[in-house]
């Protein structure tokens, strides 16, 4: 729908567009402004970060990010929420991918039961689910270990994949699957031969909504993992208080570090991430 | 489009034809039997991972407190935990809390993301720069997002002070301090909201605004009276998804306040963290965590009967 | 501290651990040290770690936590039987529920006696060693002793008319009246902050009004007598009525009051009797050489002052596979020479010649006091319900600080609070 159109003069269209800019600029800056001005923090020394009036034009300087970089511990949080993260991923995709196929295409009994309770279920609050999952895993022997916080994480992430695929899935016109069947194929072979590529969009939008769910969390990986294994979000935690408190060069460092990589993925595959938002949310 | 569906079918029945050969009788049943096969790993997970710990949650609330918390070493307790916490004045002020910042953040965000919304959905050039740029938020860490406001509301280096010209200790204050909590999470949801609505305002169809605005309807006419009804299911959808996010969001208050000051930003989930890992006292949690998980499901089955009432008229 | 020293230290670490063939344990490549991120670790983390491993080949791998995790973490990992803790630094506060994980560390002495001729365990204060032990069993090695003590600027107190500090209340109040300056200087700080700091910041005045909390084994509660109300009066009015508090202090814990205090927000403040050394050290602190020390201040005399005590260990845990070498590395932290040091870079060694070295008092200040207020001071409650206590406790702290609810109100209302838990755990009736 475009407000542009309609009724008016060539001048109010001009000042309507301006004004427009006008507030779309304001809205950016009052966005955007708190990550620059992080970021800004993360190039300043230490003297610089604590000037009084706050600096907005000096020389920028890289030590944080040398010093962010150079400590162990913070590439090992790195390797660690990238191994959490794509395993989640993988794991989420690999088992809600079919049942979302399956939902879509052949309802059977009990199977919008089972959709709902799982659309339930993303609804529940983690946290009610953490203390208990925690003392299961711990029974099992894998807290501290990042497979526990995989499995946590595909749990959150598998409603999600099923929820959006389903929908990609109901959009795909059936004649294609029938004429294979027709040929003699079986359901598997169908699926894994005409549908998948054709759903190429709506994995990377699950893709990525699950990617950006394991990597941001922090609830989850706080408590079941130890030093050793600990994600990004958790390292980052650790600057809210204590010795660290007062090197914000440091933390926002960090900071940029730790946000980089999911805003780059994201923003790769951005189209997708708005077709798999609206496609999902309205139709279930 | 009818090209690449020929080449595809092509290509798909040729794999496939390999495939089909083997056991019928096997084959067909287990091809019959796709959808629940389909499905079964999905349930598992589910069940294994997500039902049992909440069955387990259950029970534990049932247990009494015992010292070192070993599992079912507490003798059983009835509803004494529930009853402790309905009467815990703390609890009870969590429930407030908890109340009034859902309220709040949701109402903001969905007003916010609305008006974004209609902004971004204006054909002017470069427009598609502005959509990037707003969506940018929303991608960000929750954690770090938190650590950046806390550096930013700072009382004596932070910016805001700097620009407002005061000392206000925004996290030291109680009126204050949820102001700046929510201030976190509305800040990074609105554009989640306007990307909602964004695609719902692109896929309304346009004859009925260009009709009225034939008929001669000022643009605020259009938008009242045509474009806000049309809008309304994605409205609900991303009410109900906020809700559900902003009932239980913790990392915005266990960065900047823990709950405090005097319990002000103490939500439900700050508490029932506190009990489980601060207290340790695992059965008052898991109580606390089914009367957060009781009150979410009413409140989303509410909102879903809401969204299928509309949709039916 | 000069290379020589330095040299001079690591050697005689050297020296001490030469007794190889002692080790009956393969050597690991690391040891992995659990316990809290307050501002004294950095002798253990800077110096006596890699002198450790320079000694022994053996890295030290820290995680130092705030509070609040570091409890949670040594919980949740010691309560599974977890052996990827080889050195646990705790608490007096967690006496209750560690113990039974940690080892048997009396006959540890002896072994420790026979290979280090140095290790005095006599030269330990009493307090400290009954604070290491729960149940009558000798859970770790006192590293860290803390009491709360009265730091002030002598300057801005004999400026102000006072050739000496407070002893009575009614003194401090006169004097905080007379040196608060806002908004550059306030007259006091405290921990504001609804956290782990809370208790510690109003205890004292409790204390030395008389006050008590409660009985753990009868559940019979104390805290909201007449004396328990007429001190958190006080300390609340502090902040709400006569305002000689900094109002960035609401979001103090340990290191912002620190760090509050080096950038000269406050002139008098309770608080942990090393971070004096914080403080005073002119190469960190705008008011280096500034401070002062005494006992806290009495209701109505000097000597009715009366403070808290607490303290960390380092201990072994049952369930590690490196016992022998988490050993070594404790005994290499406690060792005179190493808790010396440990001194000059803001620890409280609980060891009596240590706190009592002419040298360190010339240098430090504060070790006779934190004696003296040690000798009469009140433990942390060790009880495994103290944890749960201590939550409502905050929460009461903080709405009676912000003037929400009166004392008198707010101590009832978590005297109710309290017995509901006591209830849940069993205690009383």
């Amino acid at each position: 729908m475009n407000a542009l159109s309609g009724v008016g003069s060539r001048r109010s269209k001009l000042v309507f567009a301006g004004s427009v800019y006008l507030a779309l600029i304001a809205m950016t800056a009052v966005f955007l402004f708190p990550l620059l001005w992080v970021i800004g923090l993360s190039l300043k020394t230490r003297l610089q970060v604590f000037a009084t009036p706050p600096l907005f034009i000096w020389w920028p300087t890289l030590e944080n990010y040398v010093g962010v970089l150079s400590q162990a511990d913070f590439l090992q949080a790195f390797v660690n929420s990238l191994v959490v993260s794509s395993g989640a991923v993988i794991l989420s995709i690999c088992v809600g991918v079919p049942a979302a196929y399956a939902f879509a295409r052949f309802p059977f009994r009990g199977g919008s039961f089972l959709f709902f309770s799982l659309l339930v279920m993303r609804m529940l609050p983690p946290i009610a689910v953490l203390v208990p999952m925690y003392i299961l895993f711990s029974k099992l022997g894998i807290t501290t270990t990042r497979f526990s916080v995989i499995l946590a994480y595909s749990t959150f992430s598998l409603p999600l994949v099923v929820w959006i695929m389903r929908g990609f899935f109901e959009d795909l016109p059936r004649e294609l699957e029938e004429s294979a069947w027709v040929d003699g194929a079986s359901r598997y072979a169908a699926f894994r031969h005409v549908v998948l590529p054709l759903i190429r969009p709506g994995l990377v939008a699950a893709s990525i909504l699950s990617l950006q769910l394991a990597w941001n969390d922090f609830l989850f990986s706080a408590v079941l993992t130890n030093n050793a294994t600990r994600t990004l979000p958790v390292l980052m935690a650790g600057f809210s208080g204590g010795d660290t408190g007062v090197d914000w060069g440091g933390m926002t460092a960090s900071g940029v570090l730790v946000i980089l990589p999911v805003l780059i993925f994201s923003f790769a595959a951005q189209r997708h991430l708005v077709a798999g938002l609206s496609s999902g949310a309205v139709k279930g | 489009m009818g090209g690449t569906t020929t080449a595809v079918r092509q290509t798909g029945v040729r794999t496939m034809q390999g495939a089909a050969s083997g056991t019928s009788g096997m084959r067909r049943w287990l091809d019959r039997q796709f959808s629940r096969i389909a499905v079964l790993p999905t349930t598992a997970m589910m069940v294994l991972i997500f039902g049992i710990p909440l069955l387990f949650s259950l029970y534990l609330s049932f247990e009494g407190w015992s010292p070192d918390q070993a599992l079912f070493s507490g003798a059983f307790a009835g509803t004494a935990n529930y009853e402790d916490l309905l009467t815990d004045p703390q609890f009870l002020k969590s429930l407030s809390v908890t109340f009034i910042y859902t309220a709040t953040t949701v109402a903001t965000e969905l007003a916010g993301g609305l008006g974004i919304a209609l902004l971004l959905n204006i054909d002017l050039p470069w427009i598609g720069l502005f959509r990037t740029a707003l969506v940018v938020p929303m991608m960000i860490t929750p954690i770090v997002a938190a650590l950046c406001w806390k550096l930013l509301l700072d009382p004596d280096h932070g910016v805001v002070n700097y620009w407002i010209g005061s000392h206000i200790v925004w996290l030291g204050r109680p009126d204050t301090a949820l102001i700046s909590v929510m201030v976190v999470n509305l800040w990074q949801n609105a554009p989640y909201v306007a990307v909602l609505l964004l695609a719902g305002l692109r896929s309304l169809p346009s004859e009925p605004v260009e009709a009225a605005s034939i008929d001669g309807a000022s643009r605020l006419q259009v938008f009242w009276h045509i474009t806000l009804p049309l809008l309304k299911p994605y409205i609900l959808v991303a009410l109900l998804l906020r809700t559900i996010f902003e009932f239980r969001a913790f990392d915005n208050i266990y960065v900047m306040t823990s709950g405090g000051p005097a319990n002000a930003t103490m939500t439900l989930s700050m508490f029932t963290y506190l009990a489980s890992f601060v207290r340790f006292d695992l059965s008052l949690g898991a109580a606390a965590s089914w009367l957060m998980l009781l009150m979410c499901l009413l409140l989303c089955l509410f909102f879903i009967a809401v969204i299928r009432r509309r949709e039916a008229n | 501290m000069t290379t020589l020293k330095r040299r001079a230290l690591l050697g005689a670490s050297m020296a001490t651990l030469a007794a190889p063939q002692i080790m009956a344990q393969s050597k690991p490549e690391k040891l992995v040290y659990v316990g809290d991120n307050g501002p004294w670790h950095w002798v253990m983390v800077e110096e006596v770690a890699p002198a450790f491993e320079k000694a022994t080949g053996i890295k030290i791998d820290f995680t130092l936590l705030p509070v609040d995790p570091w409890r949670a973490r040594l919980r949740a990992e010691l309560g599974a039987g977890s052996a990827g803790i080889d050195v646990v630094q705790w608490s007096v506060g967690m006496a209750g529920w560690i113990s039974p994980h940690m080892e048997d560390h009396e006959p540890l002495l002896a072994q420790m006696k026979s290979r280090h001729a140095d290790f005095d365990w006599d030269d330990y204060l009493t307090g400290t060693k009954k604070a290491a032990t729960y149940d009558g069993k000798l859970s770790g090695i006192p590293y860290r002793i803390t009491t709360g003590i009265f730091h002030y600027q002598k300057a801005l107190l004999e400026q102000a008319g006072f050739s000496q500090p407070p002893g009575t209340w009614d003194e401090f109040l006169k004097v905080a009246l007379a040196v608060n300056k806002p908004p550059d200087r306030y007259a006091f700080g405290i921990f504001g902050r609804q956290g782990a700091g809370m208790f510690v910041g109003f205890n004292p005045w409790l204390y030395s009004n008389g006050g008590r909390l409660l009985d753990f084994k009868t559940g019979e509660i104390f805290i909201n007598d007449a004396k328990g109300v007429e001190a958190l009066q006080f300390y609340a009015d502090l902040v709400t009525k006569y305002k000689v508090v900094p109002p960035e202090a609401m979001t103090w814990e340990f290191d912002e009051i620190v760090a509050g205090g080096q950038s000269d927000r406050y002139a008098m403040v309770q608080m942990f009797a090393p971070y004096g050394t914080l403080i005073n050290d002119p190469k960190i602190s705008k008011t280096g050489g500034k401070w002062a020390w005494t006992t806290v201040p009495g209701p109505h005399a000097k000597a009715e002052g009366r403070t808290w005590i607490d303290g960390h260990s380092l201990g072994v845990p049952k369930y590690t596979r490196n016992k022998e070498w988490s050993l070594e590395f404790i005994q290499m932290a406690c060792s005179r020479q190493w808790q010396k040091r440990a001194m000059e870079r803001g620890n409280a060694p609980p060891l009596r010649s240590v706190l009592e070295d002419p040298d360190m008092i010339e240098k430090i200040g504060w070790p006779p006091v934190a004696a003296q207020a040690i000798e009469t001071g009140f433990p942390t409650p060790a009880y495994p319900v103290w944890d749960t206590l201590e939550i409502q406790l905050r929460s009461t702290l903080s709405q009676t600080l912000f003037g929400q609810k009166t004392a008198k109100q707010a101590l009832d209302d978590l005297a109710g609070d309290w017995q509901r838990s006591l209830r849940r755990a069993g205690i009383g009736r």
